[in-house]
Order: structure tokens, then sequence, then C-alpha cells
């Protein structure tokens, strides 16, 4: 675990500029298909782990579609956390700037509503309410097969996306600190209830 | 010469659609729709509590997350025979209309739209030629010559820079495109103001659910919304008027902007209402109730067989018969082992991969069958299905739709030309344009019972020893939901999710009958069979989801098309 960072007084604290940043840490995938639940999995074990400075918001956001847009929309700051389809060996951290992401352009799609990373930043950006600054913390996933474990690897990785996390964090000027006493938040991956109170 | 195309923009891990169409002189010929990844995500609930099962269904998608969890309670209180709260039922619907509508609003501008509205042309636009067509159209405030003007800036900013962003890997220029610049500019700056009205329906899901896209108020036997009209901190009378404020607002905006802009572009492509009809058995399922059992709904259910609407047949509850007994899914052509034909209470999910053999197995959906018939499900199935039965609301917005949509046209569009793309489209907003108003009822009988005095929000659930067996309707944006649990001892013993997009993208069946995608491809014209945006523009109008997979970022970018000639 990271040591708490204090930050010095920023140009932002200064009177006539928007004291609070507006940051947030985004992890996306679906927790019912291994791997692809990593990103919902470092968010709550970032927000169960820590606090954070007003302004910063860590959030599970599923699997959005075109909605991320409601999500980004105004943000100075947004980090995402997400499995990544490149072919690496499962568990490899690779890091996304904004134009990594929208390199390509949209893909013309059968399904209207697959994943729309990709949409919602050039929407966003479109009318002119994109993040400032955007990174893409992505883990290359091992096994994707209906289940709500992360595999080996991609679970001994889980310690160091925190820490990129952080790392963007400090370089933001943002402060953090270990929280005291919250209680896990990673309620998929317990294992099937054993019994109910049955009548 | 015959072509196959193949449009396939999945990668190895999303599980997407994926259309295989022959083209025979410029006509398809025949068609497959095909999934790429198998949903075996069912068996995660095996052994589970049925009282967390909600959390997980919803997570099916993160679209259709909240219909998922509404599905899912349900599914367990008919299994308990578990009644819940008046207000649990508008606590509820509200949720439900509120998703609708934005699930619509989105489909429509942000999703579909542009199969038909050629950005490129929009410079070429006359903004204040703009704007008094659109006054023409619409009493809608935000028609001026500015707003035309500044919609226009942003696209002829983008265009000159080179990067078209958003706007990239379009069909732009395709010859199946026709509307005149001005009509362009007028969708695309509904297009621009449609983020924000999306974003209040979602505003007002959040304030009730908690958050979106997964909503966290839904129990089973009610809600978890603690009622007090005074308190700033539970639902109280200060929220519900900030839910209503919003609610009012994307009413007018369905009305007066989605619903004539819908008529508008339908009625310019008129020869759409003559294309992809497919499957004409229609199915839905009763939906928003009015009373705590479930007795009466605002919106009616029933079955439709061969697009004959006078030999409706309605259904009368969640837990209607002909509903539960009718409903089997066929794996003759889907990567699965087993019988044949099951009823989802008894239903396997056993995988049996091959490759992708046109005349064998080549989809991981199943094909559900209604009377060992594929049924076509969403906003048109529902529509008629209410229409047919005179419904009042379904009758008052369908015969208002059709005849904007006859004057615009120039000729007669009815009810018999709505078995078709466009049809599908309009269907759409005539739904929106009943939920915008129902919303409104919905808001005022919550509001109403709790002035009388009915705090109630939840019934707790007890569960017996033996084994239950329940299903969960829910006539979801994209239409028939249902989710048929069997529960052992008080856990889930099987769970099967029969979603809308399986209805609609099922593959033949062992008699051989294509499912809705498929059918409705049938015949369809192909100008170029490199940009089949023909075919795009009926699969997209049924509005597709099969993202209950996974979400991983794609670095690489795709292409769409690939043609061989056969």
């Amino acid at each position: 675990m990271r040591m708490p960072h204090v930050r010095p007084d920023r140009k932002a604290d200064r009177e006539g500029e928007s004291p609070v940043k507006q940051v947030l840490i985004a992890g996306i995938g679906n927790v019912l298909l291994g791997d692809d639940g990593v990103g919902p999995y470092v968010a709550r074990l970032l927000s169960s782990s820590y606090s954070f400075e007003p302004g910063v918001e860590v959030e599970d956001l599923g699997t959005p579609a075109l909605d991320l847009i409601d999500h980004i929309t105004g943000l100075d700051a947004l980090i995402l956390i997400d499995s990544v389809d490149d072919g690496l060996p499962g568990g490899t951290i690779t890091l996304y700037s904004k134009d990594d992401i929208v390199r390509h352009g949209p893909p013309v799609r059968m399904d209207p509503h697959s994943p729309a990373l990709t949409e919602s930043l050039l929407a966003a950006e479109f009318v002119g309410t994109a993040p400032k600054e955007v990174l893409l913390i992505g883990i290359s996933g091992s096994r994707y097969d209906a289940g709500c474990q992360l595999s080996a690897p991609v679970q001994a990785a889980v310690a160091q996306v925190v820490d990129h996390v952080l790392i963007e964090l400090d370089r933001l000027d943002l402060s953090y600190e270990p929280a005291q006493n919250k209680q896990s938040e990673i309620w998929w991956d317990d294992a099937p209830v054993a019994s109910l109170a049955v009548s | 010469m015959a072509k196959r195309i193949t449009i396939d923009p999945i990668t190895r891990i999303e599980g997407h659609l994926r259309v295989d169409v022959q083209v025979d002189n410029g006509r398809v010929s025949d068609a497959w729709a095909s999934c790429t990844m198998w949903r075996g995500i069912e068996k995660i609930l095996e052994g589970r509590d049925p009282r967390e099962a909600w959390l997980f269904t919803q997570r099916f998608c993160g679209v259709c997350t909240t219909v998922h969890a509404m599905a899912s309670v349900r599914a367990v209180e008919d299994a308990l025979k578990l009644e819940i709260p008046a207000n649990a039922q508008y606590i509820r619907n509200l949720v439900l209309i509120n998703h609708g509508l934005h699930d619509h609003i989105v489909h429509f501008y942000h999703l579909s739209a542009l199969d038909w509205v050629d950005v490129l042309q929009i410079p070429k636009a006359d903004p204040a030629k703009t704007s008094s067509l659109a006054e023409s159209l619409s009493p809608w405030t935000r028609n001026s010559r500015n707003e035309m003007k500044a919609a226009q800036d942003k696209v002829k900013a983008v265009a000159a820079s080179g990067q078209l962003g958003i706007f990239a890997n379009g069909y732009w220029g395709h010859p199946a495109m026709h509307l005149s610049p001005e009509v362009n500019l007028l969708a695309f700056s509904h297009y621009l103001q449609a983020l924000e009205y999306q974003r209040k329906s979602n505003q007002v899901v959040g304030m009730l659910g908690g958050k979106t896209p997964h909503i966290q108020n839904l129990t089973v036997g009610g809600v978890s919304n603690a009622i007090n009209l005074d308190s700033q901190a539970v639902l109280g009378m200060e929220r519900l008027e900030q839910m209503k404020v919003l609610m009012d607002e994307v009413a007018t905006f369905v009305q007066q902007v989605y619903l004539p802009d819908a008529c508008a572009i339908s009625a310019m492509y008129a020869d759409w209402f003559g294309i992809g009809s497919g499957v004409k058995n229609y199915l839905a399922v009763p939906e928003l109730p009015i009373d705590a059992r479930a007795t009466q709904f605002d919106l009616p259910g029933g079955y439709i067989p061969g697009g004959d609407v006078s030999s409706v047949r309605a259904f009368h509850s969640h837990a209607d018969d002909q509903f539960r007994q009718s409903v089997l899914e066929d794996v003759t052509h889907s990567y699965y082992a087993g019988k044949t034909r099951l009823h989802p209470w008894k239903g396997e999910t056993v995988p049996e991969y091959t490759d992708w053999q046109a005349d064998k197995k080549y989809t991981w959906v199943k094909a559900p069958r209604f009377e060992n018939k594929p049924a076509q499900v969403g906003p048109l199935a529902q529509v008629l299905v209410g229409y047919a039965q005179g419904h009042p609301l379904t009758r008052k917005w369908t015969d208002a739709a059709l005849d904007r949509i006859s004057t615009v046209a120039g000729r007669k569009i009815g009810v018999a030309q709505l078995h078709s793309t466009m049809g599908r489209h309009a269907a759409r907003a005539i739904r929106a344009c009943m939920l915008a108003e129902l919303g409104q009822k919905h808001w005022q009988l919550l509001v109403d019972n709790i002035a009388k005095g009915d705090l109630s929000i939840h019934n707790p659930p007890s569960f017996p020893s033996g084994t239950i067996q329940g299903v969960g309707t829910h006539e979801a944006p994209r239409g028939t939901l249902s989710h048929w649990v069997v529960v052992d001892g008080g856990k889930i013993k099987n769970y099967q999710a029969v979603v809308p997009s399986t209805w609609n993208a099922s593959p033949r069946d062992i008699a051989g009958a294509h499912g809705p995608y498929e059918a409705s491809l049938l015949d369809s014209p192909i100008a170029n069979p490199e940009l089949p945006l023909e075919v795009l523009r009926t699969i997209h109008s049924f509005d597709p989801c099969m993202a209950c997979a996974c979400h991983t970022f794609d670095p690489t970018g795709k292409q769409i098309a690939k043609v061989k000639v056969l």
C-alpha cells in the first residue's frame, strides 16, 4: 500500500478558480465473466481501502454503453480500469491515453449496444464536454468464461493496478489516505450462500 | 452471381451479433443471425440465494440492467406467490418507464438515426430553411435558426479538420441515403439535444434506483426506498417534485421532437414501410401493473399469430398460463447439446461448439418459440398487440403517428405498413409517447397512495422447504423478457433468462423456420455488398442488444464486412 499523499496548495485553490477538481475513477467490465470483472473489482477495492479528497469519485460502472457519456461529462480527469484484449499474457498492464483509445474511430456495428468507450469519449469530445485528462489502465485477461473470480495472473496484478491509479492521482496532485475499517464491497466474489432461513 | 456477406464486427472475446446474408442480383436470398459468445452466465446463479439473484442478473448487460433486475425479483415473487405493496409497484414502474424512455431516445438518435441521416450533407443546409421546416412540424421551442446554425457549425468544424471523430466510419454518401441537407441538419440538431434529454430520464432512474447503470433499490417483496414525505434524506415530496420536473421535460421532448422526427424521417423513406417485415407472429407481455396484486396493467400484452391483428389473444396477468405453457427453447441450430426443445424451467445449458455451419449449428443463441413458432418481440409487437385490443392510449398515439407519416409521405400509411423496418422505428416512437404519458400517471398514483397514508414498500419473503418455480416477465425496451427460476430448499436450482434479443436473433428451428432478424432480411435490396447499409438498417430497427457479454476494450479496431463470392 502506498503512503498517504498530502498535496501542497495548488493553483486551483486560489480565489476565482474552481477549488475542486472533478475526477472519476471508474472500473468497467462484467463481473460475471472472469477477468472481465477486474475493473469493477479494483474500483471497489479502492473505495474500501482509501479515502479520497472531495471531487474524486470511485465507481464500479459495470458494463455501460453510450450512457457512459453521462458519467464522464465535464470531468477534469478520468481514470478507467478495464480488461483489454491485446493478446498479451494475463495480468499484463498497459496504459492507454485518450488518443490511443479513439485512434481507430468508432466501429460500425451490428449491435448498437456493444461496449462504447470509444464512442462515448468521441461524443463527449464533439459536444465539448470530454474529460481534460484520460488514462485507461488496461489489464490483459486470460479467462473470460462465466464465473465471478479473477484468474490467478490477473489477481496477482491487482495490487499493481491500484498503484497505477494512485500514481496517476499523485500526478494530478490529488490526495488520498488509507481508509479505516471499511468493509470489502466485492459482493460477487463470495462463495454461494451456504444456507438460508427456511420456514 | 451469388455473394455471401459476413458482417461481423466481433473480437475474440466480445460476444456479439454476426449476420451472414446471401445476395443474388442485388437482393438478399438467405440470412443467418448468430451470436459468437456463449451466454451461459445463468449457471453462476445455481446454488445462490434467490433474494440476491437480481444483483447478479442485472450484471448480464450494462444496457439492460434494470430490466434483468426487475424480471428476476418478479420470478422469485411468482414462485413464492408473494404480492408486493402498491407503492413498490409504482416505484418499479417509474424506474421501468424512465429506463425505457432513455433507451428509446438513445436508440433512435444515437444508435440508428445515422443509418438514415447523412452527416456530410449538413454543411450544405440553409439553417433558416431548416428552422422553418422544423417549426412547421412541431411547436418545440428549440428549433430556432440559431440552434440549427450552432449544430451546423459543429459539423463544419469537424469536417474542416478532416478528423471526423465520432462520425468516422459512417456510410456517408451511400446511394440509399437521400434526405435533403435541411432534414439532415434538423435531425442532427435534435441528436445533440437528445443527449441532454436521455440523461434526464437516466437521472430519474438514478434518483429512485440509487445509481445507474446498476440500480440498488429492489428487494424480493418490494423496494427499499423508504418513504417519508417530509424528509429530504429518503423518498419525500422534494425529491418526487424534482423527478416530476425532469419527467415533464422528457415528455415534452418525446412528444414534440422524437415523434415528429421519427414520423418525418420515416415518411421520407416511405419505401422502407415495405421492407423488412419478416416474422409476423407478435408477442408482448402485460406491463405497468396499476394495483398491488398486478391484476390490471397500463400496457396490454398478448399474442398475434401471422400478422392478423383480428385474431389477437390477450394475456391478462404476469402469470398468464398461455405464456407459461407455450414457451420452448429449440437448440437444433445452436451450439448446445441435449434435447431439441425444452421448457425454460427444464432448460439445459450444455455447450457443444462446432464451427459456423450454415445448415447445421451456427450460433450461441437458443431459438425460443411460442406455440412452436418464432415470434417477433419489441415495441412493434407491443403497439400491435395493444392496437388490436382497442387499447385507447395505444390507438391515440398510433393514429397520431400514422396521420403525420401519411401527410408527409403524401400517401396513406396504415397499420398494415407497420410490419416493416420503418414500422419498428415508428412503433418505438409511439411507445415512447405512451411511456411519457404513463410516467406522469404513475407518478400521480404514487403520490396519491402515499398521501392516503400508505408508506408500505416491502412484504418479506419466506421460503418453503420443497421445490417451487416461478416466472418473472417484463416488457422491456427491446420486448418480452422472461426469467424462469426453480428454487429448492431456499436455493436456486435452475435459472434461465429468455431475453428479447434471443427471440429476435434466434436461429432457424427444427422445422427450418427463420428467426425474426433472419426473416426480416429476406428479399431486402442491397445496393453495394461492400457497404451493406440496408442490412444494418433492418437489424438496427430491432434495437438488438447482445451486450450480455464482456465489455473488454479492443485497442486494434476491426473492419466490419467481409464479402465472399460463392
